[in-house]
């Protein structure tokens, strides 16, 4: 686990994890709003793939459950439907509060083979590198990141719908696309980085 | 008459997966009173998996850059056909706009790459444009190949629907639960809208069908399910990935759940451009279905 500055409760209902939530996690600041309805879990196309639900995630919060709540596949499993934000009566944005989570569980080194994770690393390297996604550079960096053996299955398994889209002209066999001032986001993005490790340090 | 003019972003997917939505588009934008004027080198808006590795000021600064650019373009309304675009550039939209502690963070890493902006543009949906800007009697009016009999299942998808509503996350999207404006295209294309109130606005899985489709195959099934139900001879809709997951995985679906699914997935747009006497390839751009929409294509003028 790397140098981490979000606290671990010392005690049964420490509040000190819950607090860093609300304020260090994208839409966390109304989390404390947050009476338990179950409107979020139940509104959920995908709750069954979720262990927890974002209801109890969030008691988990509040609970001080840092270990279980960044471990949580509650956050990896999200499609992003926002159902939840739309119908939650206390406007609780959910699914942001659900990214910023799996942000954090990134960083902190919490997930490291989910398939969420590893997707998002190799989507990254691609809007780093060219600005763009290319949906041939990120499926394939995706599929080779669970290893040689299993990438070439998953491409094998995957070609079929690879050679379609080729066929249908959606997918295109020269080189990625890019956008010209790909150097000039590199630098914004790396920028940003910087400002945010300055904004951890100075906690 | 002079055309609407929007500064256009047209996403990632427009040069992939999603390239018979902007083809369409730009083919029906001939015929209606809107035109679009790309963004010069726009970039990749993070999509909905870009945070969780990139973070979340870095993720504001991908569209930040887009909105910059589109600012130097001018001051025209930034349009958007893809719901992960429009809910990104959007959703930093209003923070730059609304919240002076983000608009100095992401002009702060900005201005690495020599720009700024300061949050006065405004960015919408095609959809919503087509519906209060250009308005769906216009578009009746360039009907000159009605689809007459062919039944559409107008499925809406989760994100799109974010442009009808008010703004900020967890502010009032009012207007989200049972959407028309798909029904009211189809209609206006000479077409027949089928009953499609249970999937309308369902999920397909969106990006996690993409890595862990074993996860998400029971929800494209739940939306195809209805359109079979429904005698639908095509699905249409309005988002990129909702096209391509609810087309590609209908094979997987089928092998999966023992169904005999086969419905092609079309994007409004292509209604569009074939109601009104386009080309079905050039404009309509049919040839991109990997599930050819037979009916559509026997329509074609």
């Amino acid at each position: 686990m790397t140098q981490s500055s979000i606290p671990t409760p010392a005690r049964k209902y420490d509040l000190n994890f819950a607090r860093w939530v609300y304020q260090n996690v994208e839409g966390g600041d109304r989390l404390p709003l947050c009476m338990q309805c179950g409107m979020c879990s139940g509104s959920c196309p995908i709750g069954a793939e979720m262990d927890n639900g974002p209801r109890k995630l969030f008691m988990m919060i509040r609970a001080g459950m840092k270990e279980e709540v960044l471990s949580s596949s509650t956050i990896w499993n999200c499609t992003q439907c926002y159902n939840c934000v739309v119908r939650c009566p206390r406007k609780v944005p959910v699914t942001y509060i659900l990214q910023g989570l799996a942000t954090v569980a990134a960083r902190e080194g919490y997930a490291p083979a989910k398939a969420t994770a590893k997707f998002s690393r190799a989507f990254w390297r691609s809007v780093r590198y060219f600005g763009r996604t290319d949906e041939r550079m990120v499926t394939v960096l995706y599929y080779f990141s669970y290893g040689i053996k299993e990438g070439i299955k998953r491409a094998l398994a995957n070609l079929p719908i690879a050679q379609r889209m080729v066929k249908a002209g959606r997918m295109g066999i020269g080189l990625p696309h890019r956008a010209k001032g790909a150097g000039d986001l590199r630098a914004i993005l790396a920028k940003a980085d910087e400002i945010e490790a300055r904004e951890r340090a100075g906690q | 008459m002079s055309k609407i003019k929007f500064t256009y972003y047209p996403g990632c997917s427009s040069q992939g997966a999603g390239i018979h939505l902007d083809r369409s588009l730009h083919a029906i934008s001939g015929k209606l009173d809107f035109e679009f004027e790309t963004i010069k080198d726009w970039n990749c808006c993070g999509a909905s998996v870009g945070h969780v590795k990139g973070g979340a000021l870095p993720s504001m600064a991908l569209s930040g850059r887009n909105l910059a650019l589109a600012r130097q373009q001018g001051t025209a309304d930034v349009v958007t056909p893809c719901a992960a675009c429009y809910l990104n550039t959007h959703f930093v939209n209003e923070r730059i706009k609304n919240d002076a502690k983000a608009r100095g963070r992401v002009n702060e890493a900005l201005d690495a790459g020599g720009l700024s902006y300061q949050g006065d543009l405004k960015v919408r949906h095609v959809c919503e444009v087509l519906v209060n800007d250009v308005g769906i009697d216009a578009i009746k009016d360039q009907v000159t190949n009605p689809l007459s009999g062919l039944k559409v299942a107008g499925y809406v998808g989760c994100q799109t629907v974010r442009p009808f509503a008010q703004t900020a996350p967890g502010g009032e999207f009012t207007t989200y639960d049972q959407p028309k404006f798909l029904d009211q295209f189809a209609e206006a294309c000479g077409a027949e809208p089928v009953p499609y109130d249970k999937a309308r606005t369902a999920c397909c899985g969106g990006s996690v069908s993409i890595y862990s489709p074993e996860k998400t195959l029971h929800l494209m099934r739940l939306i195809l399910q209805e359109a079979k139900d429904a005698k639908a001879d095509v699905i249409s809709t309005p988002c990129p990935l909702c096209q391509q997951n609810v087309e590609m995985y209908q094979a997987a679906i089928n092998k999966e759940f023992g169904d005999s699914f086969n419905i092609p997935v079309v994007f409004y747009s292509q209604l569009m451009a074939v109601a009104f006497g386009m080309d079905g390839k050039k404009d309509a751009a049919l040839d991109c279905n990997m599930i050819k929409p037979d009916k559509l294509i026997d329509k074609v003028k």
